[in-house]
């Protein structure tokens, strides 16, 4: 029983993706049809975008929950900047927005010290705060109503800009993590900053770069959600958190630190994508689709508290008794 | 005989450190603080001193303040803050209003409250005895209860059907609003808890040292469960109090109002690392913001402008709670 469920905590992603498409081919008629695939790839896109930043972040051991609200900002900026400099140069702007919110989530956290967790609790009010502040509330059009067209192009029948971009971000992640000293260095600093202090990685360093590499990804989600959609509203993002840290988890990452893969959240995103367009083919109302994604995520938080596949993760858990 | 602390000269600085002005700067700041808003209300707008504002600032404050005692006992516990807080206002509110004309008022009310603590309990299991972090663990509990609450009335807002009740909460006794005088009973009631019963030693020791806490046996466990259980029942109260006052309660009645709770206890100085802090000291800090936002809104400060002023404000106090405990002070 143990040994079975040990084994279905290292596979889950595949089990998971696998069974939410099986599901959902049955109960949605043209389910697996490429147009469908196509939407629900570009709709994750955006939230992908973020993930990979989020599981960067989640294996230096930290967290960010400005996500939302940097993703919201940029794309505001994106937007607004466009009469004075033009699109482009405006949506390079709104990226380097989300660089520059994330290095100040970066400089909470390692020159004041403050946890993560509280820093960006109070950074994501203070974005979303500057985000009110900016529009007054309202939604901001965009000049150029042509480009949203052609970003939401299909190519090669199933790819739109957004996804193809995704794709290749979280691939160049996976070969990242895998292949350079760097990404091994960022799992160092996740599962013992003190042994990688000692082996001569500055974990501070790192984890100051993965809070920028993180609200980069996310002005960048930002101003390609406001350049698709040809508005920018305070109220963007507001209720991704939730379903972004679940898609990481349920990828395998793990919120104590130290574990994860840029696979895994590939197919974390794909398996939530999957279920949100399922849910809202068959007009399952938002709140129900809250519920899912809140019990996946608690679900999966539990079960990578109880149950570990590594028997030398045994020996953490007396150091992590202390509450985080 | 030298005494044990001149062999050790960095300890002396430290010590030191803590002269009598920092002790006055750390606890009376926020009095004094209070006095220059009070100052710059009464120059700045006539309406501040009356007698009406008082009510209305202490009326909105009593909403909150019911869950500022509440999380009091998560930032002490070290279980840095409850986000599930919405979702048991809302909890509250909805459900306190939807089954009146079924149970009838009072079981209504008592109901609506008993579910919003079995959510922290929910989350006060997942933390105390799983071991999730706690942001994470009523982060997600949270978005569970909510969409859980909402699907249950369909999604839509609920209206009030006995105006009894609301004559009743926003009613006076003896010249005190009631809601006032709930909030003082709760207040009252959690501070002899937190500083004179054994719960609040566990809950301070827990928050210092929870494995100095286990090995003094100290069910720890428990009482980090606990500290979300109350901070669920307090949001449930609050909301059913915010309910019945509004008689009218739509899911997101309750957004923000973790945010404004958290902002209250920091300002007041407990520190978000646990440990230490009471419940009066959080009460003045709500205070102080409470004060700080009805200035602003008679001087006519824009709703965004208020959420810049108040982020800045919690992360001042971050800080200075970080510095000074650095410096041993705090």
């Amino acid at each position: 029983m143990l040994w079975s469920l040990k084994r279905f905590v290292r596979y889950r992603v595949f089990i998971i993706l696998a069974a939410t498409l099986i599901v959902a081919a049955f109960v949605v008629p043209g389910f697996l049809r490429l147009n469908t695939l196509a939407l629900g790839l570009d709709r994750g896109a955006s939230i992908g975008l973020i993930a990979i930043g989020m599981t960067v972040l989640l294996i230096a051991r930290q967290i960010d929950l400005s996500v939302g609200s940097i993703f919201g900002l940029c794309g505001i900026i994106s937007v607004m900047l466009q009469p004075t400099l033009g699109v482009l140069p405006a949506a390079f702007v709104g990226v380097l927005a989300g660089a520059v919110l994330g290095a100040i989530n970066g400089l909470l956290t390692v020159v004041f010290r403050i946890n993560s967790l509280v820093a960006t609790l109070a950074t994501m009010l203070a974005f979303r705060a500057i985000a009110h502040w900016l529009t007054e509330s309202q939604p901001v059009p965009g000049t150029d109503i042509m480009l949203s067209i052609t970003l939401s192009n299909v190519y090669l029948e199933i790819f739109t800009l957004r996804s193809i971009l995704f794709v290749g971000l979280i691939l160049c992640l996976h070969a990242w993590l895998t292949l350079t000293v760097a990404g091994r260095n960022l799992f160092a600093v996740g599962s013992n900053p003190e042994a990688a202090t000692a082996s001569g990685i500055s974990p501070d360093f790192t984890v100051f770069l993965s809070f920028i590499f993180a609200g980069f990804l996310a002005g960048l989600a930002g101003a390609l959600q406001s350049l698709t959609t040809n508005t920018g509203s305070p109220m963007f993002g507001s209720e991704i958190l939730v379903v972004i840290i679940a898609a990481v988890v349920v990828g395998g990452t793990r919120i104590e630190g130290g574990k994860g893969s840029a696979l895994g959240t590939l197919g974390g995103i794909l398996t939530i994508t999957a279920l949100t367009t399922a849910m809202e083919f068959q007009s399952i109302p938002a709140y129900v689709q809250q519920v899912v994604m809140g019990s996946i995520l608690i679900l999966l938080v539990v079960l990578d508290r109880t149950i570990r596949p590594e028997a030398h993760a045994r020996a953490k858990t007396s150091t992590q008794q202390k509450m985080p | 005989m030298t005494r044990p602390l001149d062999s050790k000269p960095h300890l002396v600085k430290r010590f030191r450190r803590e002269t009598p002005l920092a002790l006055v700067a750390t606890r009376g700041g926020l009095i004094l603080a209070i006095i220059c808003v009070l100052i710059f209300g009464a120059l700045s707008s006539p309406m501040f001193l009356t007698s009406g504002n008082f009510l209305n600032v202490l009326t909105s404050m009593s909403i909150i303040g019911i869950i500022v005692v509440g999380m009091t006992f998560v930032l002490v516990v070290g279980g840095l803050a409850d986000l599930s807080v919405p979702a048991t206002i809302a909890c509250g509110a909805i459900l306190s209003l939807a089954l009146q004309p079924i149970l009838g008022a009072i079981p209504a009310f008592v109901l609506a409250i008993a579910l919003a603590g079995l959510c922290g309990l929910v989350s006060g299991v997942l933390v105390g005895y799983v071991g999730i972090n706690p942001i994470i663990a009523t982060l997600g509990v949270g978005t569970i209860v909510l969409g859980i609450v909402q699907s249950l009335v369909g999604g839509v807002i609920v209206y009030g059907t006995n105006p009894a009740t609301a004559d009743f909460v926003k009613g006076r006794i003896l010249g005190i609003p009631v809601l006032v005088l709930i909030f003082a009973v709760v207040a009252i009631a959690g501070h002899l808890v937190l500083s004179r019963s054994f719960w609040g030693r566990w809950t301070m020791a827990t928050g210092g040292n929870p494995v100095t806490a286990e090995a003094s046996a100290v069910p720890v466990r428990v009482v980090r469960a606990g500290a979300f259980v109350l901070t669920g029942l307090c949001g449930g109260l609050s909301g059913a109090l915010l309910g019945l006052t509004l008689q009218s309660a739509r899911p997101l009645v309750g957004v923000g109002y973790e945010f404004s709770a958290i902002t209250a206890v920091v300002v007041g100085g407990i520190s978000i690392s646990g440990g230490s802090g009471s419940v009066p000291r959080a009460i003045i800090g709500l205070l102080f913001v409470q004060l700080l936002t009805n200035v602003m809104v008679l001087n006519g400060v824009r709703t965004p402008d208020q959420g810049f002023v108040l982020g800045l404000l919690i992360a001042a106090a971050v800080a200075l709670d970080l510095a000074l405990r650095r410096r041993g002070i705090a």
